[in-house]
């Protein structure tokens, strides 16, 4: 305990940015990745097969290749066909891809909630097929996946550690412990110390989550 | 009669607009055609289709040395998930049962566990424990965290399953004079796994992900004998590009058994 008070004394603010850095690169993901995914899984509806098939072949890919081997691609084997990214926002894009997949999967099961009988209805009343997406099909689909877009905040969060494996000038918390424990003596308590932050994050992600959930879902 | 929601969505007795569909189709199809053939240049004019690159994977050697270190994969993820789902139920049996000096330890374990990257444990184990005399091989700096990590995410599948199995089929079985355990081992784990295959499947994709971790404590897994075969041959973009493919195989190989498996 005494090490621990010692440590948040010495690096107390290197925690802090570590916990932001760590909660931008989670933010940023999550939303463009959300955005990415909804606009893939609307691109598959369409009745246009080559789209849906590469589109399909898309979210298979992204969602089963681990972030690790997706992240050493973008950041060690792109340059070499003169794709040259820099480390954060390759982080970030590793990030952005498996949260689309993700997001692309979750919503489609969410649109499968939605009954044939409520397209029928709203083609009948001579909607567009796009406004029945927008109207219809999509707020109460968006309803249904509360909880396990939840659990993909989560996933992402922690996946934001994968930050450690490339030469990144900012710290976020795994690669601030990890350089701690390569340098002094305190690894212990600093890993104490980020677990406590990425414990408590996870919490108040997960809180929040069912809050929405409660307020948002559709009993039927 | 139940017609998927993209059927009726777009579907139109106008063969007019069933021919401008088709002619769109058409013209995504070459679209992406085009951009195939834009990366398939890329690689060229990068130098990265030469043979020196890619021809060592014609060799039996190369395909031995990856298939070691899939096995490698495999040893590390069945063990891990082995550890999973023993210490996933012993996590779950703590926070169901009734007296707080089980339940609220068997919580706080969970939530810790969930709420940790496996990546930081993987770093505590590699850096930390060893400066407190505690050394494992790389194979355990691998699973051990591997397998934690899952084992809280696993208690959480088994309570949601335990959870959904009626409350009558417990009452029923007490009534017949059941002990405590044999109403759980008996009577509600067995119904509450049926629902649960799926998402433990899907659980052991993400360890089959995690063990990718074992270059950090050069474990020989997939991605360490990855790194070895990219520094003998210098070629990373065909290297990295043939085990991402692997892994997703092999991941789409475990998601398309358990949606098999899913359906009763």
């Amino acid at each position: 305990m005494e090490s621990v008070l010692r440590l948040l004394a010495d690096h107390g603010p290197a925690f802090g940015q570590a916990l932001l850095l760590t909660w931008k690169l989670t933010a940023v993901s999550f939303v463009a990745g959300f955005a990415l995914g909804t606009v893939v899984t609307v691109a598959r509806l369409f009745p246009l097969p080559p789209l849906r098939f590469i589109l399909t072949g898309y979210v298979e890919i992204f969602r089963n290749i681990p972030g690790a081997a997706l992240l050493i691609f973008i950041v060690f084997a792109l340059p070499d066909l003169n794709v040259l990214i820099d480390y954060e926002p390759s982080v970030i894009l590793t990030l952005v891809l498996v949260c689309s997949a993700f997001t692309a999967d979750y919503l489609r099961a969410g649109i499968n909630t939605v009954g044939g009988g409520q397209v029928d209805a709203a083609r009948s009343l001579g909607m567009r097929p796009m406004s029945i997406i927008s109207a219809v099909v999509l707020p109460q689909a968006l309803r249904a996946m509360v909880q396990p877009m939840t659990s993909l905040l989560i996933a992402l969060m922690l996946s934001t550690s994968l930050a450690s494996q490339v030469p990144f000038p900012g710290r976020e918390l795994t690669t601030l412990v990890a350089r701690m424990a390569n340098d002094s003596a305190a690894g212990m308590s600093a890993f104490a110390v980020s677990a406590v932050l990425y414990v408590g994050t996870a919490l108040v992600i997960a809180w929040a989550g069912a809050t929405l959930e409660k307020k948002v879902r559709i009993l039927r | 009669m139940s017609r998927t929601l993209d059927d009726v969505l777009f579907s139109d007795p106008n063969p007019r607009v069933e021919a401008v569909a088709r002619a769109v189709s058409v013209g995504v199809a070459i679209l992406l055609l085009g951009l195939v053939a834009s990366i398939v240049f890329r690689f060229h004019a990068a130098g990265q289709l030469e043979a020196r690159l890619w021809q060592y994977f014609a060799w039996q050697t190369t395909w031995a040395f990856l298939a070691k270190g899939l096995l490698g994969t495999l040893a590390s993820a069945a063990t891990a998930a082995a550890i999973a789902l023993v210490l996933g139920l012993v996590l779950v049996l703590g926070r169901l049962s009734r007296p707080r000096l089980t339940r609220w330890p068997a919580t706080a374990v969970v939530e810790f566990l969930r709420g940790v990257p496996t990546l930081l444990l993987i770093y505590v184990c590699f850096l930390v424990l060893p400066s407190l005399g505690i050394k494992l091989s790389t194979y355990w700096m691998l699973t051990l965290p591997v397998g934690l990590s899952a084992a809280a995410v696993v208690a959480e599948v088994y309570r949601a399953g335990v959870l959904a199995v009626p409350r009558g089929q417990t009452d029923a079985a007490r009534s017949l004079g059941m002990t405590e355990a044999q109403v759980f081992f008996v009577i509600v784990f067995p119904q509450a796994l049926r629902y649960i295959v799926p998402a433990l499947v899907a659980q052991l994709v993400i360890v089959v992900k995690e063990t990718t971790f074992g270059y950090v404590v050069t474990y020989g897994e997939l991605m360490q004998n990855a790194k070895v075969l990219v520094a003998n041959y210098h070629a990373l973009v065909p290297v990295y590009l043939v085990v991402a493919m692997l892994y997703c195989l092999v991941n789409y190989g475990i998601s398309r058994a358990s949606r098999r498996l899913g359906r009763p």
